[in-house]
């Protein structure tokens, strides 16, 4: 991995903390604004219990010795305005001190004058202005909580407390809070570490295993556990991948052994007989032959070239050739056509008894196969006045073609190994008489490439007869 | 030195047997395995070239028909150069072998160091007197001249040479001098020797009436 973005499993490690740890810090900052509101719900409890107990010692302060009714606030009120109200003293033990979690208070009249205060109100307090309607309000300022309020008609209360004790509480409590977030947030890393690597292992596996066949062992396979994972998938494919790779291979290097194994004798004759010819001089005539000689030679070679081509190209992924609807009547006429000289040569003759048959096939690749049987029956006739037979026409599984010679025929024992390269029963002679080995070979690859079979009907002195069948039109 | 090819295709057989004729060997050919087998039992050759891939009889089976009667250097040539085929070919009885293509010069002194083991030599250089008998370049110098000799009489002188000690029969010479489409008057070979003598004296090659000639 050249930097961390590119690891796949850094990058997991990389969002799965991100995401933890927005869910970490969402979780620890909900818990802190509930805890905080309960705290606030408390000390506004607080707050208005101990607005009640103001009240309550107003209506103590101003109930004159031997009256049991209570003061009405709109009396407390006047006598407030009056200025005949002292500060009663449980008012004073109450609302008094500076120790965290004092309470004060504050009464103003409608012109906001202070009627009546604890020793210990703060004297940054905003005053109010009891004339303007006032809703109970509840408000922090700075350290401290006051609720606000209009009380009887013109007489507005301030009643507050310091809520240092409470802040210091919430501030540990945030602490706490925040470390726990971290420690999960920790382990949650570390978790999701060992399971990344956990999951990725098998990559590498994979991976190991795909470098080794890829440097030159191509008959290892990667090992699939049979899970049907999608690592298992994966191996599946690469496998499968391998075998083709394997094939192709192989079929080169069966190619290029052939190649040059069938090309050493033709090289012989070239290098003996050019040396021979270097050795001393030479008539012209003697020239001519010896050139004429490598002349057959190279062409020979030329011959067996093209054979192995098409050859390899029949065994090439592209499987010979586009296909197209074409009919087998025309070119087996085409190729019995071009083959008439060669077969009048001979002193054979060539029949055809051609039907219509449609089929899918590449035309040039179905040419190729008939010229090649054709052309080896016409060459391995021995008598003049032979025939040769050429057939075609519509079966129950598709179509088909024959050809028919009554040559010398094909033994028993050589019948199956026919279709091989280079095989080569004993009346054959080698590739000096134009024989390749590779026609049968050829031909066969050519059926097989289109899904149709070769086959062989032989008797020693009783003629050959060589039948193609090929499957019909689809659907 | 009479020499016999086996070699199914005939532009190489062609072409090999005339090399060898000009190197003033007598050549006879075969196509096929099963002609070689045959003119290998009826005749004696000095060395036999052997093709591998033939029809009818492979080069494999004539050797294992061939041997051990017949102790006749065998030089196999072959298309097939992968090490089993070159040992199994050495196992069955082959002196050398040759993968093709070779080298013309180089088949040519393999066959003359065939020939020379199998006559017990190991220099290409046979010494009579003050004769001296190059086989490899095919001449002959007495007391570092050189002398003249056509291609037959070479030839007959290297034979005779090679058997020193030995009475060689007219036959054997007919046998190994000339291939079988050499048709020629017994009285040629008398020629021969006498032309011999006259160039290298009477002394070298002895007249044993009735059996053949030697040089003792």
């Amino acid at each position: 991995m050249s930097s961390v973005f590119h690891s796949l499993r850094w990058r997991l490690q990389l969002w799965h903390g991100a995401i933890l740890l927005v869910a970490v810090l969402a979780f620890c900052l909900t818990a802190y604004r509930l805890a905080w509101n309960s705290q606030l719900r408390h000390i506004d409890g607080s707050l208005f219990e101990a607005g009640r107990s103001l009240g309550r010692g107003l209506m103590h302060a101003t109930r004159g010795p031997g009256e049991t009714a209570e003061t009405a606030p709109e009396q407390i009120a006047q006598l407030l305005r009056a200025g005949r109200i002292p500060l009663p003293a449980e008012l004073a033990e109450r609302f008094r001190g500076t120790e965290p979690g004092y309470s004060y208070f504050s009464l103003y009249d409608a012109d906001g004058h202070q009627l009546l205060h604890s020793e210990n109100f703060p004297a940054a307090t905003r005053p109010v202005h009891a004339g303007r309607a006032l809703e109970e309000t509840i408000r922090t300022v700075g350290t401290r909580r006051e609720v606000v309020s209009g009380g009887p008609p013109k007489l507005a209360t301030i009643l507050g407390r310091d809520i240092t004790p409470e802040l210091e509480s919430m501030r540990r409590f945030g602490w706490s809070l925040g470390a726990l977030g971290l420690g999960v947030w920790a382990l949650g890393l570390v978790g999701g570490w060992w399971l990344a690597g956990r999951a990725i292992k098998p990559i590498a596996a994979i991976s190991g295993t795909a470098s080794r066949i890829a440097g030159g062992n191509l008959s290892e396979r990667i090992d699939t556990d049979g899970t049907d994972s999608e690592l298992d998938q994966l191996g599946h494919v690469l496998n499968e991948t391998f075998d083709r790779l394997h094939e192709v291979l192989e079929q080169q290097k069966q190619f290029t052994a052939d190649a040059s194994h069938e090309l050493r004798t033709p090289v012989t004759i070239l290098i003996s007989e050019t040396q021979r010819i270097l050795k001393r001089d030479r008539t012209p005539e003697e020239y001519r032959e010896a050139m004429q000689t490598c002349h057959d030679t190279a062409e020979r070679m030329r011959r067996l070239i093209e054979a192995l081509l098409l050859l390899s190209r029949q065994d090439a992924v592209g499987r010979g050739g586009p296909r197209e609807a074409c009919d087998l009547a025309p070119i087996l006429r085409e190729v019995v056509a071009q083959l008439a000289p060669l077969a009048e040569r001979g002193g054979l003759r060539l029949e055809t008894d051609l039907a219509p048959a449609t089929c899918r096939a590449n035309p040039a690749a179905l040419a190729i196969l008939a010229s090649n049987l054709v052309g080896n029956a016409i060459q391995h006739h021995h008598a003049a006045g032979g025939v040769v037979t050429v057939a075609c026409g519509a079966t129950p599984g598709g179509v088909a073609f024959s050809v028919r010679d009554d040559g010398p025929g094909i033994a028993a024992e050589d019948q199956p190994h026919i279709f091989r390269r280079f095989y080569r029963a004993d009346q054959a002679r080698t590739g000096s008489s134009g024989h390749t080995g590779l026609g049968l070979a050829i031909a066969k690859a050519i059926a097989d490439n289109h899904g149709g079979t070769i086959s062989v009907q032989s008797q020693t002195g009783a003629g050959t007869c060589f039948t193609v069948a090929l499957p019909g039109q689809p659907g | 030195m009479r020499l016999l090819v086996v070699e199914d295709d005939p532009l190489l057989l062609r072409s090999l047997a005339a090399t060898l004729r000009e190197e003033d060997y007598a050549v006879d050919t075969a196509a096929d395995g099963a002609e070689g087998l045959f003119k290998a039992q009826q005749n004696t050759y000095d060395a036999i070239l052997l093709d591998v891939m033939m029809p009818k009889l492979d080069g494999w089976a004539v050797l294992a028909r061939l041997r051990p009667a017949c102790r006749t250097p065998v030089l196999m040539l072959t298309a097939r150069d992968a090490v089993p085929d070159r040992i199994k070919g050495l196992d069955s009885g082959a002196d050398d072998y040759l993968t093709k293509p070779f080298d013309g010069d180089e088949l040519l002194a393999r066959l003359r160091a065939l020939i020379r083991r199998a006559a017990g030599r190991t220099s290409p250089r046979l010494d009579l007197g003050d004769l001296a008998i190059d086989t490899a370049a095919r001449r002959v110098h007495r007391a570092g001249v050189e002398i003249t000799l056509t291609a037959r009489e070479y030839s007959l002188l290297e034979y005779l040479a090679l058997h020193r000690g030995e009475v060689v029969t007219r036959t054997e010479l007919y046998d190994h001098l000339f291939d079988e489409d050499d048709s020629t008057f017994s009285n040629l070979l008398d020629v021969h020797v006498s032309n011999l003598r006259k160039k290298l004296g009477h002394d070298l090659i002895v007249t044993r009436r009735g059996h053949g000639y030697c040089i003792e």
